[in-house]
């Protein structure tokens, strides 16, 4: 059984990636999937304590507590330092991906996205072994 | 004038249920030691006595509202509108909740409920016919074979409902 | 593209209607948030924190259209996104007409979502046009600054998470002169939310929070350490005598005191090269342009005249294409103000007193149960039974009907929703009319039945398009006739009676009955013979007629008929009616009559002579305890003084009649009532309580008894009858001929027969 946490500001964001990960598709493939919602940045750092997770989604761009911010906090948590984290961000959002890949974020997905690029993109990050949990480099050609 | 149509026009329906053998059935209920009959057609419900909430500087035969249901429904005291002596409530008063197609229920309140008749048209006594100057919303006489010497009062309610 | 669903069949319906149910919340807010930037730009202000709102708005827009296949919307949002992040990152300057297309958008996305619907067609060629228009706005991008950051001992780790939007705010108010501030401060994580909106509020009117940054390691499960970064005017004393909090701390941002480097903000050639400083002129930190929230309390809008006025606000030269020309395309198809979302938002105490009732008829069926079982063991006595089950019957009944009118409440919304939009359309018409409009909007917190408010906003914008296009006179004329030269549009909503009314009046020109009556016979409507016998108010309700119009020019939407008719057909269809006045030169005012069948108002309960009683808390100023000794009687009205001016008073156990209630009573009281300028105090027994309750309305059998507006049932078969403020102040006060009638006829039949006639005849 897979937990996945899921950071995100948008009601139907949340329920699109909670949609596909609960997915009789992906679910089945990961031997079963659990989905753990935060509607902010502060609640994830309510819901981290309740880990471990197999992966944790964040979007970037929220009020307060941005998803940088928790990226950084997640890799700086003795608990959380080898979860594989995806960032999603907004294409155009070039300096706050960097930024994410290079607080140690594993991989970003930029907005809007198919189901299947969430599935593959999970599906990725939950199989590898260990993740690099120190600076990420963007793939060349750039984000 | 509207009167006389309406008394036509009751009559004829009389006729009509002589000539089918059809019965009217009436609700029997007793007020101030008379007993009086309306259609049970019109009748959309039995209360008991529920709390009547007064309301101020209504007209006279005006008991009240109720709630029936979440709706509020205007109590009119029956002895008070045909001028009679006021009643004494106990356990055996009923409200009447009355429709007759005005658009609006109207509780009557009664001195207690008694049976249903079923009328045919030999049994009832237009007001016309009865000569002298019948109150409006007296409409006939009811004499019901089946009972020796019972009498009922049948009650037109449309003008009751229309100006309580 | 995205595509939505897909594979994903059942899950995508759910998530659909959230979509829709979200989308329609965004864009609503969008529109006010809007509004608040359009009157911060006239008032010289920009509102960083406004335009980051409209940038997240449609940035989950975008997310949102793009995840869901609505294609054309997330092309849309994509294009805004990006002229909004040049806004908020200070690149283009916030000008009235980068505003127009921002709210032409914001109507465009309305249409689209009425599209998504099926309810509307897809607008293809307006987003086409919008979207150019939107490309032409050239962009100046101005990254400079970025050195001003390294004056302050910030964490390089700190630095490291700001958003690209962030450290521009962080640049701006720097470069502004504010001085940057830490706040460290633990909190517990299940009251962190509390806590910090309580910070947030302290903060606020101080200064800009530029972000809260989770310091320590997230062993502990139960505290979070955060690092608040604030940029403020105030000294380090203000604040931490303003913001404080148990294990909070506040502290300098220290300086870096390298004498080489040279803060920018010290170079004018810099200020100018910068669309930073262009953007926000002066105030410290000050935050909101926009006003607070509605509450009842009166709200005004300015809407500024399109054309080539010279742009007060931009120091430097704004793009090339700024005024006119970005004026987009006039919006030619008529829109409906309607939703796309069938969701209502419920304020979750309703919901609280449903599951209460839930509860109460739990428990009831408990007790059948038990009775049941006795009937099956033939351990019940008959006797007793029935009146076990009838008592019952009476509580099911009883919670049933609560049941009812608690779910009818989860149904009201304010009429605010719908005066929200209108205000934009407002905005959007007296600009395209290059007219002067301004908006003052009262009563917004009314509530009605959801649909019903649905339903009215499109006869009130038709109302609102013709007040705008054939009653406020262009600028010139109004300065020529002695008229200020921005145009006043009221918006009212109140209660009265058991109707809610509705008034949208104009101070332009008023209605000429002659032109009125001279067009109707030109079109046929009307022979010249009839036209003789038409009174004045008849004269006036010609402009209900369909196909009416005393333009013989075409104007944008008027010359089809401003759709009058069928704003008249649509408010009949509610039950309701509209009336018209008007006076040549002064103005004119539509009245839109409803009947309540359901409403919420929040009343004053009191005790008259053991009577329970309902008075509306919309017209009541305040309760005193009434001493006799203050009472005077002047010409057979009594009048009591309350601090130094006199008021008269009503005994109103005595007015209606009542006989007092003979235990101990803390009153009498004096409920001082008010409407317009006329006050009157009400003297009651008791004060029971404030409370919210769904009024109803009397039969039509009681329709000649004065001064209640309806009544409402508190519980237990406990009637009030709710006090019907305006008709009770008008009979005291102003006698005339109803005093008359009443005291002539003893009879009360038949005064009260006599006044119901009257009343017919008057309507």
């Amino acid at each position: 059984m897979r937990r996945i946490l899921v950071v995100e500001d948008s009601v139907s964001a949340r329920a699109f990636v909670r949609a596909v990960l609960e997915s009789p598709d992906f679910a089945n493939r990961q031997g079963g999937c659990e989905v753990i919602e935060a509607s902010s940045g502060f609640e994830a750092l309510r819901l981290l304590p309740r880990g471990p997770y197999d992966l944790i989604v964040t979007d970037i761009n929220m009020a307060d507590i941005n998803g940088l911010e928790v990226v950084r906090f997640i890799r700086s948590s003795a608990h959380h330092r080898a979860t594989p984290l995806l960032i999603i961000s907004t294409l155009r959002g070039k300096h706050d991906v960097e930024r994410g890949l290079a607080l140690g974020a594993n991989a970003y997905l930029p907005k809007p996205f198919t189901p299947q690029q969430l599935d593959e993109t999970c599906t990725r990050l939950l199989s590898v072994e260990r993740v690099r949990v120190g600076p990420n480099e963007p793939p060349p050609g750039g984000p | 004038m509207a009167a006389l149509m309406r008394a036509r026009s009751e009559k004829r329906a009389a006729r009509r249920a002589g000539e089918t053998g059809r019965r009217v059935e009436y609700l029997a209920f007793g007020l101030a030691g008379e007993t009086y009959a309306v259609q049970i057609a019109h009748v959309a419900e039995i209360l008991r006595f529920p709390p009547i909430t007064t309301v101020p500087r209504a007209p006279e035969t005006v008991l009240g509202v109720i709630s029936v249901r979440g709706k509020l429904v205007t109590v009119v005291d029956l002895r008070r509108r045909f001028a009679l002596p006021p009643a004494v409530v106990d356990r055996k008063s009923r409200i009447l909740l009355c429709d007759v197609g005005t658009g609006e229920q109207i509780g009557l309140l009664v001195d207690d409920v008694q049976q249903v008749w079923r009328l045919a048209s030999e049994e009832i006594e237009p007001a016309h016919v009865l000569g002298g100057e019948q109150a409006s919303h007296v409409a006939g006489i009811g004499r019901p074979t089946a009972s020796e010497g019972a009498l009922l009062i049948l009650l037109d309610l449309r003008p009751i409902l229309e100006s309580p | 593209m995205a595509e939505g669903g897909g594979g994903r069949g059942e899950t995508s319906d759910k998530a659909r209607e959230e979509f829709f149910s979200e989308a329609q919340e965004l864009v609503d807010g969008l529109g006010r948030d809007l509004l608040g930037l359009d009157e911060g730009v006239k008032a010289g202000r920009v509102d960083p924190e406004l335009i980051n709102d409209v940038f997240r708005g449609v940035h989950t827009l975008k997310g949102l259209s793009g995840l869901f296949g609505a294609t054309r919307m997330a092309g849309l949002s994509h294009e805004l996104e990006d002229v909004l992040d040049d806004l908020r990152l200070g690149r283009i300057d916030v000008t009235p007409a980068v505003l127009d297309l921002l709210f032409q958008a914001v109507t465009l996305y309305a249409q689209l979502l009425a599209a998504q619907s099926g309810e509307a067609p897809e607008p293809e060629r307006e987003v086409e046009d919008l979207l150019l228009a939107i490309g032409q706005l050239s962009q100046r991008r101005s990254g400079g600054g970025a050195g001003v950051v390294a004056h302050y001992e910030l964490d390089p780790g700190l630095l490291g998470v700001l958003t690209e939007y962030e450290e521009h705010r962080l640049r701006a108010n720097i470069q502004q002169g504010l001085a940057l501030y830490r706040i460290r401060a633990r909190f517990s994580l299940t009251t962190i939310d509390s806590s910090l909106d309580e910070i947030k509020r302290q903060a606020r009117p101080l200064g800009e929070i530029v972000t809260y940054l989770p310091t320590g390691s997230g062993a502990d499960a139960d505290t979070i350490d955060l690092e608040i970064l604030m940029a403020s005017r105030a000294s380090l004393q203000t604040l931490q005598q303003a913001i404080v909090g148990p294990d909070l701390v506040i502290e300098d941002v220290a300086r870096r005191v390298d004498p080489s480097v040279r803060p920018a903000r010290a170079s004018a050639a810099a200020r100018v090269a910068s669309a930073e400083t262009a953007v926000v002129p002066a105030e410290a930190g000050a935050t909101s342009a926009a006003p607070p929230p509605d509450n009842g309390s009166v709200r005004s809008f300015v809407e500024p005249p399109a054309g080539p006025k010279k742009d007060s606000l931009a120091a430097t030269p704004g793009p090339p294409a700024a005024a006119g020309s970005l004026r987009g395309p006039g919006l030619t198809r008529e829109l409906s103000l309607r939703s796309a979302s069938q969701t209502v938002r419920v304020d979750i105490r309703k919901l609280d007193r449903l599951m209460t009732i839930v509860g109460e008829l739990a428990i009831v069926k408990t007790a059948i149960a038990r009775l049941t079982d006795r009937v099956r063991r033939r351990a019940a006595d008959p006797r007793e039974l029935s009146i076990e089950l009838a008592r019952l019957n009476r509580t099911f009944e009883r919670h049933l009907a609560q049941m009812q009118s608690g779910i009818l409440e989860v149904r009201m919304v304010p009429l605010g929703q719908a005066f929200d939009k209108l205000a934009r359309i407002v905005r959007q018409i007296s600009r395209e009319h290059d007219k002067e409009v301004h908006l003052v909007v009262t009563g917004a917190d009314t509530e009605l039945d959801k649909l019903i408010v649905e339903e009215l906003s499109d006869p009130l914008m038709h109302m609102i398009r013709n007040a705008i296009d054939h009653g406020i006179e262009p600028r010139d004329e109004r300065l020529r006739v002695g008229k200020p030269p921005v145009g006043t549009i009221a918006l009212n909503a109140f209660q009265k009676g058991n109707h809610v009314v509705i008034e949208v009046e104009d101070d332009g020109r008023g209605m000429d009955h002659g032109a009125l009556v001279a067009a109707a016979v030109r079109r046929g409507m009307v022979s010249t013979d009839e036209a003789k016998e038409l009174t004045q108010g008849e004269m006036l309700a010609l402009v209900f007629m369909p196909g009416f119009t005393t333009k013989e020019v075409a104007t944008d939407l008027s010359g089809r008929g401003v759709g009058l008719d069928v704003a008249k057909t649509n408010i009949g269809k509610l039950g309701g009616v509209v009336d018209i006045t008007s006076d040549v030169g002064i103005g004119t005012k539509m009245t839109i009559t409803l009947p309540i069948t359901l409403a919420i108002i929040h009343v004053l309960l009191v005790e008259i002579g053991a009577h329970l009683f309902a008075v509306p808390l919309a017209s009541v100023e305040e309760a005193i305890v009434l001493h006799e000794d203050q009472v005077r009687t002047v010409e057979a009205r009594e009048l009591l003084t309350v601090r130094g001016t006199s008021l008269p008073i009503c005994r109103l156990a005595r007015l209606f009649g009542l006989p007092p209630a003979d235990r101990d009573r803390h009153g009498p009281f004096v409920v001082i009532a008010r409407v317009g300028a006329r006050r009157l105090g009400f003297v009651v027994d008791e004060l029971v309580g404030q409370q919210d309750i769904v009024i109803k309305p009397l039969g039509k059998s009681l329709k000649g008894v004065r001064g209640f507006a309806g009544a409402t049932e508190l519980g237990d078969q406990r009637i009030a009858l709710v006090i019907d403020v305006a008709a009770l102040i008008e009979e005291v006060l102003m006698p005339g001929e109803v005093r008359f009638l009443a005291a002539a006829d003893d009879s009360g039949r038949t005064s009260v027969a006599l006044d119901a006639r009257r009343r017919i005849g008057r309507a």
